[in-house]
């Protein structure tokens, strides 16, 4: 033993850099003669601070560690003078330097719960090493000891002679005889990422509102204009806020397929959005009253729709694989109830196949199953699909959403219009946009339009099958009804409501106007 | 793992240089005219970009368009229409003197005070590659900080010196980043 203790003092003091008692021991030392930081950091030169840096873990190097080392040795000296003279033998310490353990320090309180371990566990309670076992968990018996953290043991308890008297005693021997680990250990809390609920993030629309009229001291109409004119980046911003520890990465700059992009610079791009325009072609005769329904805050609804994530995968062949989404070149069934119900694919001029979004695609897909057997199943050619969820912009939409319910609960009318032209500009500008470069979403923002332009249809078909009359279905939010339309839509601004426009009546001659 | 491919696209992966697709990306942000130069309104718009001021001028004879004034004006006033070999120079002294004004504005933007932008790399595609070559490659997402010297190759039209460059920051994705040497499409916005 003793002849492995003077090799190791000799690798110790053959390394160039001072030894210095390990982190857990420097503020101990520092503490028990009364020295404060800045008296310390005063004596070696360098900043308070840094100071505490090393007594935290970081290690000095070169001249000052040096320095240091010659103020922790000159500390553990001036100690252990101060134990030796004081007449009561103080308590072991618990981790001496050499692992003597069976030696059990005299004074064990053994009784029958307490046992003395061979080696230090980390205490239960602290974290620190402890030798005791009480009661099944190793632990310190003295709370004062729990306490700090690893308490300045005044009474390393010499070994003869092991060293000359200032070298540093408890000058930890190469890696293998101490276990300074458990030691310096400070009980780690994991920071959990944690997904916060919409109510606990900041309300940065109303915020923003709150600043917008300030700056313009309460020009309702200069606030409204500023707020527009700052809709597209703070989308984004709110977007980003709303992803927070979402499942998925939001992926803004995707390959685009040629079908997706701009043919020219300011023509279309092949995608079919299936929006709505038909006008019923034969009325009942009789003199009618129609109500002009809008639905609101459409685009906002049409957020909740199946968006492919990533970069869209060709595939060829029938088929569709409701875990992916994208746009498929489809080849629509014939529709025969024109006379009562539009088209689900929209006016279109040309037969033959067309380029189509996911919406569109599960809107004949269900139409065509049994439930409702209204057309044949659409035949798929081909799809550029990626894997796909409805829960991307979840929680943006309930955000928005429930932001606007808040506004026109409190008549707010420039939060409103704000709002607006948030969920608005940021479908329309989603694409390739110089106007919002954070986004390179086509294939998003065809199928959320489309998105809208289905749950269009759907109403109207809800409408038809409670026994109105359909008589024209227009733009994205624009249906007109005959009939008791409140028994079947409630009214309102909700997002779930419908809000009567207009009305206006017709005679008995077949209904030309769009 | 080799880090630079030697002899990309062997077994049918498909992609384009990384660095490639940085400038194309560059390219877009920078917002060339629309109308190709051969439309006489392109080409009108071209000429008066780079005829505005004395400036402009002395850039646009520096990145090659070596006419005299007079055909210029023969030109702006369409008495005379360029050759094809001058529409080429006219497209590409519009591109350089272009990018060199812009790339103050877009380094800018892209260092954002030090904040940096990020990049989404999407990989290249091997949908064409047998399946038991096939690789996993993901798709990667990184912050890049500095711009300083991407920019100014791109700005230069320099390949070699943006392919170092970008090589220089896509280090930054791991020791998998020979991968990504040939991507589908870099993604960044300014």
């Amino acid at each position: 033993m003793t002849d492995f203790e003077a090799i190791d003092h000799l690798l110790a003091t053959a390394r160039r850099e001072v030894e210095l008692p390990p982190t857990g021991r420097r503020r101990p030392l520092r503490e028990a003669l009364g020295l404060s930081r800045t008296q310390v950091a005063q004596a070696l030169g360098v900043s308070p601070s840094t100071v505490g840096g090393w007594e935290s873990g970081r290690d000095p190097s070169g001249h000052v560690r040096e320095k240091y080392a010659y103020f922790l040795q000159g500390a553990q000296a001036k100690l252990e003078t101060q134990a030796q003279a004081a007449p009561a033998a103080a308590p072991a310490a618990e981790n001496t330097a050499h692992g003597n353990t069976e030696a059990g320090t005299a004074a064990d309180p053994d009784s029958d719960e307490v046992h003395t371990l061979p080696a230090p566990q980390p205490c239960v309670l602290c974290g620190q090493p402890a030798r005791r076992h009480v009661a099944g968990f190793p632990q310190h018996l003295d709370p004062a000891e729990c306490a700090a953290a690893s308490p300045a043991p005044p009474a390393a308890p010499v070994p003869t002679g092991t060293a000359p008297a200032p070298a540093p005693v408890t000058a930890p021997a190469p890696a293998h005889a101490v276990a300074p680990r458990p030691g310096r250990s400070v009980k780690a809390v994991t920071a959990h990422r944690r997904t916060q609920a919409a109510s606990e993030t900041r309300d940065v629309i109303a915020e923003a509102v709150a600043a917008a009229l300030a700056e313009h001291a309460g020009d309702v109409e200069a606030a409204t204009a500023a707020l527009v004119k700052r809709a597209i980046p703070d989308v984004m911003a709110l977007l980003d806020t709303c992803r927070r520890g979402g499942r998925y990465e939001i992926v803004a700059h995707p390959w685009m397929p040629d079908i997706l992009r701009k043919q020219t610079a300011r023509g279309p791009d092949q995608i079919w959005e299936a929006r709505p325009k038909w006008a019923r072609p034969e009325l009942p005769a009789g003199r009618h009253d129609v109500s002009v329904l809008d639905v609101n805050a459409y685009y906002l609804s049409a957020f909740k729709t199946h968006l492919p994530i990533g970069q869209l995968e060709h595939t060829s062949g029938p088929g569709h694989d409701r875990r992916r989404a994208g746009v498929h070149l489809i080849t629509p069934p014939a529709w025969d109830h024109d006379a009562v119900l539009p088209n689900p694919i929209g006016n279109r001029d040309e037969a033959g196949p067309l380029w189509v979004t996911e919406p569109t695609l599960r809107l004949l897909l269900r139409l065509s199953a049994p439930a409702y057997a209204l057309c044949d199943p659409p035949e798929i050619h081909e799809s550029y699909t990626s894997g796909a969820t409805e829960g991307l912009l979840e929680k943006f939409r309930i955000t928005l959403r429930d932001a606007r319910d808040r506004a026109i609960a409190a008549h707010d009318d420039v939060t409103l219009e704000y709002l607006k032209a948030m969920y608005s500009k940021f479908v329309s500008t989603m694409g390739e946009s110089h106007y919002n470069r954070q986004l390179y979403r086509p294939d998003w923002m065809h199928i959320i339009r489309s998105q809208a332009f289905s749950n269009l249809w759907w109403k109207a078909y809800k409408a038809y099958d409670e026994g109105l009359t359909v008589v024209s279905v227009m733009g994205t939010d624009e249906l007109h009804v005959i009939g008791d339309w409140r028994s079947v839509f409630p009214e309102g601004r909700g997002v779930s409501e419908m809000k009567p426009k207009d009305a206006y009546s017709i005679g008995t001659e077949p209904v030309d106007e769009s | 793992m080799p880090e630079r491919n030697i002899d990309f696209g062997t077994y049918g992966a498909r992609g384009i240089k990384a660095h490639e697709a940085v400038a194309r990306q560059l390219d877009t942000l920078a917002g060339y005219i629309a109308t190709p130069v051969t439309a006489r309104r392109g080409l009108l718009a071209r000429l008066h970009y780079l005829t505005r001021t004395d400036h402009a001028l002395n850039a646009a004879r520096e990145a090659g368009l070596t006419v005299t004034g007079r055909t210029l004006r023969a030109w702006l006033e369409g008495r005379r229409a360029p050759s094809r070999k001058n529409l080429e120079r006219i497209e590409a002294a519009y591109k350089t003197v272009r990018r060199h004004n812009v790339a103050r504005y877009l380094l800018g933007r892209l260092n954002a005070d030090g904040r940096g932008t990020r990049v989404e790399i999407h990989p290249l595609n091997q949908s064409q590659v047998p399946r038991p070559r096939q690789r996993i490659v993901e798709y990667r997402s990184f912050n890049v900080r500095h711009w300083d010297r991407v920019i100014q190759a791109w700005a230069d039209n320099d390949t070699q010196a943006l392919d170092d460059a970008w090589v220089e920051k896509i280090v930054d994705l791991g020791s998998q980043w020979g991968q990504y040497e040939y991507v589908t499409n870099v993604g960044f916005a300014a």
